[in-house]
């Protein structure tokens, strides 16, 4: 049977665009074409999306620094257990580093940590831990009996969608209240808490322009000390002027309860 | 770490890398959806690594990931972010292509159900014949051909000029 007799199907006008027909095939179809301008018209139409779609994937195929490590990295459930895994394995180390005494310092000024907003993130943290935390009578804008008011305030103002204040009354610390103040350079909102004995501290979250993720740092000045974390978009400082291992309970539950 | 030796099953994944994350990104709506599909499917992979039949380790990856995609999109409600950390990685879109035309398929491509995407995908930018995709998505040619020509349609649909309106100041 003569191939130019058989009727194109739209299978062949696919199999066309995609390039898998070769010779005689190939040829059928193109004398189809010049005929069949509607047809023809498809096809182009079809060409110009392969091509935009090849553009705008292509690029992707490559492979990054960390590679390695996604193949040799042993199993893990999800995301979530990755990074609790990941919390741990730092307070573990910050565990030997307090037993070590100086080698917490040490640890924080590892160059290879740094980035220049990552660095000033803590430094933000006492500082207003420093002027709020000593005001008796106006240590927050919004006070904790408008606590809804509150996350809906600073929600929008940080354009998070569903900001929660994280609730600490588990480790006896219960919420002052908020404000909004600058962090680096930009909207951020800092949660107040106090215990029994009026012992304060601080939770601040700003926006991170870097958009890394870390695992917990921990940064120390005079007697006031901060643990902090940035998860993507987001970075938290945990402030107070109470001992490394409190402090760090109260940072692993705001971790858990910030959405991530 | 170390990177593993390429003759093991590691070393060869780890070859594989660059097209499955061409891949997974083609499948999802951001660069970081489409990182964390990739990472997801090569946990599967390693911890499946037994069920291999020893060919083809690309195309049964690829089906993994497939799977894998067809599974998360019902439960995962993501935003549409790039993350930045990603995204100063990935090749800046051709300079010659229309960024607003971009988008528009960008769109495009998001409107189509997850089934379709795929088997476009899977022709289109891993270049692999129709019967090919039919065994490794487990469907019959037929299938392929008609969610291929779906997905054409569909996109030609949502590209259409009259599809885009001119903004006019009301006088």
């Amino acid at each position: 049977m003569n191939a130019a007799d058989q009727p194109v199907t739209e299978a062949d006008l696919h199999a066309y665009t995609d390039g898998v027909l070769a010779g005689a095939d190939r040829e059928r179809i193109e004398a189809w074409l010049r005929d069949n301008p509607e047809d023809a018209a498809r096809i182009a139409e079809w060409q110009a999306q392969n091509a935009g779609i090849k553009a705008m994937f292509s690029g992707y195929e490559k492979s990054r620094p960390g590679d390695a490590d996604m193949i040799g990295k042993p199993p893990t459930i999800s995301p979530w257990s990755k990074r609790l895994a990941a919390v741990a394995a730092t307070i573990a180390v910050f565990a030997a580093g307090t037993l070590a005494g100086h080698y917490g310092p040490a640890l924080f000024e590892h160059p290879q940590l740094q980035l220049t907003a990552q660095e000033t993130f803590p430094k933000e943290a006492q500082n207003a831990f420093l002027v709020y935390a000593s005001e008796v009578r106006h240590p927050v804008e919004v006070f904790a009996n408008e606590e809804a008011h509150l996350a809906t305030w600073l929600g929008k103002r940080l354009a998070i969608a569903n900001l929660k204040v994280p609730d600490l009354t588990s480790l006896n610390y219960h919420l002052v209240g908020g404000r909004l103040l600058p962090v680096d350079g930009k909207p951020g909102a800092m949660f107040m808490y106090e215990n029994q004995t009026g012992e304060r501290l601080t939770v601040l979250v700003g926006r991170n322009t870097a958009n890394k993720t870390t695992s917990f740092r921990f940064a120390s000045a005079d007697s006031v000390e901060t643990f902090y974390w940035i998860d993507g978009e987001l970075g938290y400082a945990v402030t107070g002027e109470i001992s490394r291992e409190e402090l760090r309970k109260v940072a692993e539950e705001c971790y858990r309860q910030f959405p991530s | 770490m170390k990177p593993p030796a390429p003759e093991t099953f590691e070393g060869q994944i780890l070859a594989l890398l660059p097209s499955l994350r061409r891949y997974s990104r083609s499948l999802t709506r951001s660069d970081s959806d489409g990182e964390d599909l990739l990472q997801d499917c090569v946990e599967k992979v390693l911890a499946r690594r037994a069920q291999w039949r020893g060919l083809n380790l690309r195309g049964w990856v690829l089906t993994i990931m497939t799977n894998l995609y067809r599974n998360q999109r019902r439960t995962i409600v993501r935003g549409n972010t790039v993350d930045i950390d990603g995204a100063i990685d990935v090749a800046a879109p051709e300079a010659s292509t229309d960024p607003l035309e971009r988008s528009r398929l960008e769109d495009a491509l998001n409107g189509l159900s997850e089934d379709h995407r795929a088997v476009l995908m899977l022709v289109v930018i891993e270049g692999y014949t129709y019967q090919e995709v039919a065994d490794m998505l487990d469907i019959p040619l037929g299938t392929v051909m008609s969610r291929l020509s779906r997905a054409r349609q569909q996109l030609a649909e949502h590209m259409k000029s009259d599809n885009v309106i001119t903004l006019r100041r009301p006088k």
